[in-house]
Parts: structure tokens; sequence; C-alpha cells
């Protein structure tokens, strides 16, 4: 265990692999504070860039970026009041206030240090928990990896809100994506259409830039108006050391909720830092505070969407689900680079998990500094021009569309999933949904051939060995409990507006 | 009635059908693949078929569509969709340097920026870090065009 962790500090030490730790927290940093870009955006953009990287280099970098901007999207919370990531949302409540009271430097201090405080304490839950998951999974077949493939995309009923028939058409949609081309388990070309470019099947990575960013900017663009500009004077007057310390028991708090939500894929910070918030105030010395300026109330959000970035990792190295879209991204990053997740990738290449391990350590102190010398600059990320922040993504888009394969075709396909991303954020749909589709379909697909070829034909195999059977199970219950849940708020609902109507008649 | 979710329904109903249609050519694979090639996408297809089935019915029953974009807005919209489809068509032709300022700032103007200086150093810049990065330091062969080798 220890070697590998000086094996993995070997990987992580490395000048270049430092260096692009460096550019992916810096450029989460910026992403995360410019408006409209989330953080998976800027993971997303980000992702033409590793292609010639060594993976685990690259896997550093996009960890990065994924750390940088949670730290990015607390700054235009706190500035402009807007969640630059969803994680953000509940920093917005007292980091708005602080900061229209002159109070800006500390409630940016205090987002980065707690945010590095959970970001730390995350990396180790995370080793703490994923490596022992993984020797887990070392008993995993076909059977098993079809059952986990079905577990994640039973996920979906939790994340796509009230209209599942949509979230369920996103799916598919993101599933017949992933069988054009050549079938990965016989060699026969399918749904090509002759076309040679078509036989190669679309890359993960331009459906993902299409989905996330194009159909964002096309969506921005369609919404129109210019965003807020910071307004009322930006102080950058950082917190005490002891000001710091009576935040303990809210970092605590956020700490808690933060591991909780990272192992429960499907949420991404946004539930673990409301749900922090509100303990934090029940728990707190100076309730009261909460909502007009607390400083506990930025703690406890940060804290929490930071531990995520670590915790969110679990499922996904150890199984290979990704539960939120950052998470997806790296599936992405991963698959590109012929990095397999699972338990093999702990055994066979343990450069890669344990370089990740380190190198998010070396993100969090990374981001700590580069946010105290974005302090003052930041101001001019959060004001930039609109037009000129939209132009200069999509020409981003563009390049990094062509840059994976050398080649316009690529570039169709983020064109194409970019407009279709659009139509279906506008009309109810789930990018997300079709992306776990994306990424998942193959693995769904080639297990389940490989297992009925072992079984000999059988499918009983997925219900006699007791792995797959309990993780067929748990995606059913994962599948049908929110549904319930939504039917049951419902009736309740209409229930309770039964009976305050004559009341309030 | 639900308009969009009509028109979405019936899209999906003819992609599943094209795409079970096509499913019916894919070749057989060896033997022992007990459920081959064709099995999973006809499985898929099957499904979004119930599914758009279902969206039109719901269409059909329900009301309340999404409120409509200001006609503006909906021009905007499909003028920068149509600046990204004529540079992928024109810049393997025209090359990257040539294509990109030029789309970069008719974006730009066409979202509202009318400053000349705020559109069109911008572009430029933008453009040439690209290139820089990309183009040299990851070393992406763009399409060149008539300035050749720069």
């Amino acid at each position: 265990m220890l070697e590998r962790f000086a094996l993995g500090a070997q990987v992580a030490f490395h000048p270049t692999a430092l260096l692009m730790t460096l550019v992916g927290v810096a450029w989460g940093i910026v992403g995360g504070a410019l408006p409209g870009i989330s953080g998976s955006i800027a993971m997303a953009l980000l992702l033409p860039l590793t292609f010639g990287m060594d993976p685990a280099v690259a896997l550093m970098m996009l960890a990065g970026v994924y750390v940088g901007a949670m730290y990015g999207g607390s700054i235009i919370a706190i500035l402009i009041s807007t969640p630059g990531t969803p994680g953000a949302a509940a920093t917005v409540v007292d980091g708005y206030e602080l900061h229209r009271r002159g109070q800006s430097g500390k409630a940016l201090g205090v987002s980065l240090v707690t945010g590095t405080i959970g970001g730390v304490v995350g990396v180790f839950i995370l080793v703490g928990m994923a490596v022992p998951l993984s020797k887990i999974a070392l008993a995993f077949g076909p059977p098993e990896y079809f059952a986990l493939g079905v577990f994640g995309l039973a996920l979906i009923s939790s994340f796509v809100g009230r209209d599942l028939v949509k979230g369920l058409v996103s799916a598919l949609l993101g599933l017949i994506l992933a069988t054009i081309g050549i079938d990965p388990f016989a060699g026969t070309p399918r749904f090509a259409f002759g076309n040679v470019d078509l036989l190669s099947g679309v890359a993960a990575p331009a459906g993902m830039i299409g989905l996330f960013a194009v159909s964002e900017i096309l969506h921005q663009i369609a919404e129109g108006g210019d965003w807020e500009r910071i307004r009322g004077r930006y102080s950058t007057q950082l917190p005490s050391l002891r000001e710091i310390w009576s935040l303990r028991v809210a970092t605590l708090i956020g700490i808690v909720f933060g591991t909780i939500e990272g192992l429960l894929p499907g949420g991404g910070g946004a539930i673990a830092s409301f749900i922090a918030y509100n303990e934090a105030k029940r728990w707190s010395k100076r309730p009261e505070e909460f909502g007009r300026g607390s400083l506990e109330g930025v703690a406890a959000p940060e804290t929490a969407n930071n531990v995520v970035t670590a915790t969110a990792l679990i499922p996904l190295l150890t199984f290979g689900i990704p539960g939120s879209n950052s998470a997806a991204i790296l599936l992405a990053a991963m698959m590109l680079h012929g990095v397999q997740p699972g338990p093999a990738l702990f055994d066979r290449t343990p450069h890669i998990v344990y370089g990740l391990f380190v190198g998010l350590l070396v993100a969090n102190v990374m981001m700590l500094v580069l946010g105290y010398l974005a302090l003052r600059p930041s101001i001019a990320i959060v004001n930039v021009r609109r037009p000129l922040l939209l132009s200069g993504i999509l020409g981003l888009v563009l390049v990094g569309a062509y840059s994976i394969n050398n080649r316009m075709f690529e570039v169709w396909i983020v064109l194409v999933t970019g407009l279709v991303g659009y139509a279906m954020r506008r009309y109810g749909y789930n990018v997300l949904a079709m992306v776990l589709g994306l990424v998942l379909g193959f693995m769904v697909e080639a297990n389940l051939r490989r297992s009925l070829l072992i079984s000999l034909g059988d499918p009983w195999v997925f219900f006699t060995r007791p792995i797959s059977a309990v993780l067929l199970a748990l995606a059913l219950a994962t599948f049908v409990s929110p549904i319930l849940r939504r039917v049951r708020e419902e009736r309740r609902a209409a229930h309770a507006e039964g009976v305050a109507r004559p009341a309030a008649g | 009635m639900r308009r969009a979710d009509l028109v979405a329904g019936v899209l999906l109903l003819a992609l599943a059908g094209v795409y079970l249609q096509q499913s019916l050519g894919i070749e057989r694979g060896f033997a022992s693949d007990r459920l081959g090639p064709a099995f999973f996408p006809q499985l898929l297809g099957a499904t979004l078929a119930v599914l758009a089935g279902a969206l039109v019915v719901r269409a059909v029953l329900k009301r309340s569509d999404p409120t409509p974009l200001p006609p503006a807005r909906v021009g905007l919209l499909w003028a920068v969709v149509g600046l990204l489809v004529g540079y992928a068509v024109v810049m393997p032709y025209v090359g990257f340097l040539l294509a990109t300022p030029p789309l970069l700032a008719a974006v730009t103007v066409a979202l509202g920026l009318r400053q000349p200086l705020l559109v069109v150093a911008p572009a430029l810049g933008i453009t040439l870090v690209l290139y820089a990065v990309f183009g040299r330091l990851l070393g992406v062969l763009f399409p060149r065009g008539p300035l050749g080798g720069w």
C-alpha cells in the first residue's frame, strides 16, 4: 500500500504532471468563475487537450479542473449571486450577502480554506473506501459488469425529475448513439450507412462536448439578456485565522454530508451542500445570522461540495459508474486513453490510480495558492462581456472537436449533438441521461453477450450469481424508489392543498 | 395538446423505425454469440418506439407547452447555428487561420457587441492563441488553405 503511494507520488510530482495539474486547476478556477460555464463544461472543453498525454497525467489534469471549478463556482456565487456550478447554489445565500456588506474577501477566503480542507479530507476518504471496494470488485465477471451497467442506467430515474418518459428517451438516444460503428464483440459494422467516418463510431468526448458545452452555449444565446455584473464594493480582506477556527463545526458537517453524497451516485455536490447548509444552521451557535451573511453558511456547503470532488470518484474508479456530469467526463477520458475503470485498474495500473490520489492532494494545495492569487483578477473574469465569452468558447469547442481526430467529422458531431442537446434541454429531456447511455452502452451490451457466451445461453446466470443478483435488485430499487417517492409527494401535496384551501378561504 | 411533445414523439417514432429497419441488415456474428450484433439495437429500437408512442398519446391528452421564445431570439439562435454550419463547410478549404476570425467576429456581433475594437481584436487574439496551443504545441494538423504553411 505504502509503496503504491510512493509510486503515485512519483507520477504526480513529475514536472509534466505538476504543470498539467496546475493548468487544470487554473482553468478550473477561471472556468468555474466564468458565468454560464460549469465545472463539467470546463472539463469537457479541456478533454481534447489531453489526447497526447499519458493517461495518468490526463486524469490528474481533469481532476484538477474539477477541484478548481468548485472554488471558481463559489467566486461567481459570492460576487454576482449566480452559482457557477450546481454545488455552489447554497453558497449564494450567505456568500452574496457577505459581498453586499463589503466582506467579499472574507467570503472568498472562507470558501477557499474550507474548500481545501474538504478536498483534502475527501481524498483520504476516497482512498479509505475505494481500495477495499476494489477488492470486492475483483470477483466480478461479465454478468456482474452487466448488472453494474444496468445499475448505472437505473440511476437515471433519480435525477431526471418529473418526466420519466423523457428521461428514458434521453438515455435510449445515448445508447443508440453508442451502437453506431463496428460492433465491439463480433466485429460486424452497424448503422454506418457505408460511411467510413461513422464506422469508427461516435467518440464519447465529441458527444459530450456537444451535449454539455454547445447545448449550453445555444441555451444562453436563446435565453438572451446580459448577466449580472459585480455591483458594490469589492474588498479583498481575508478572514482571520480565528474566524476560520470558529467555522470548525460547520466544516465538519460539510465533510459528513459531502462524504455521504459522494457515495450515493447521482448527485454532484448540489444536494450535499444544501443539506450541509441546513445542518450547519441547526448546529450553529448563531443560527440567526444564516441568510444574513454568515461565514458558517459559506463554510458548510463549500466544504461539502469539495469533499464530493474526491468521493464522487469512489463509484467511478471501483465500478466504472459515473454519478455526475464531471464523473461522466472523467470516464470518457479513461475510455479515450484505453483505461478500463474497475478492480483491474487498481491491480494492473496502480500508477494511474495512486497518481490520481496524490494528484488530487496536489491539486487542492494548488487551488489554495491559485485561489489566493486570483482574488483580484477574479473581478475581470466574472465581468467578462457575454458575447466575447460565448464566441471564445465556441472557438475552443470547434478547435477541440477537430483535434480529437484531426478531421472535420467530430466538428459535425459536436454541432449536431449540440443542437439536439439544446432541443432536449428546452423541451424537458435530460442531457446527462443521454451521456450516461452513451458511455454505459458498450459496457452493458458487451457484458450481456459475453455472459451468455460463458453460460451457453442460459439467462439465469444473472440471477444465480450472488453479486450480480444483488446488483440487479439494487438497480431495480434505485430505479423504482424515486418514482414511488415522487408519487407519494404529489399525493401529499394534493392532500395538503385540499386541507389548506378551506382554511385559507 | 402538447405540440412540442407530439412533434418529438413522431420524430422519435420515425427514428425508431429507421433504426429497427437498419438493424435488420446487420450481419450475423459467430455462432456462439447467442444474441448476435443485432439483438441489443433491436431491443433499444423497440423500447424507443414504445416510449415515443407513449409520448404521442400523452401529448394528445395533456396541454401546456413551454413558453415560446421571442422570435428575435429564435432568429439569433438560427443565425449562430448557420454561422457554425457555414464555418464547418468552408474551413477545410479556406484554412483554419482565415476562417476562424470572421466566425468569432460574426458571432460576437450577432450577440450584440458592436464596438469594432472589441469585436476584431478578441477574434484575432483567440484564433492565434488556439492556433498556438493546438496547432503548434499539441501538433494538431489544421486545414491550411491558401495561407499554406503558416
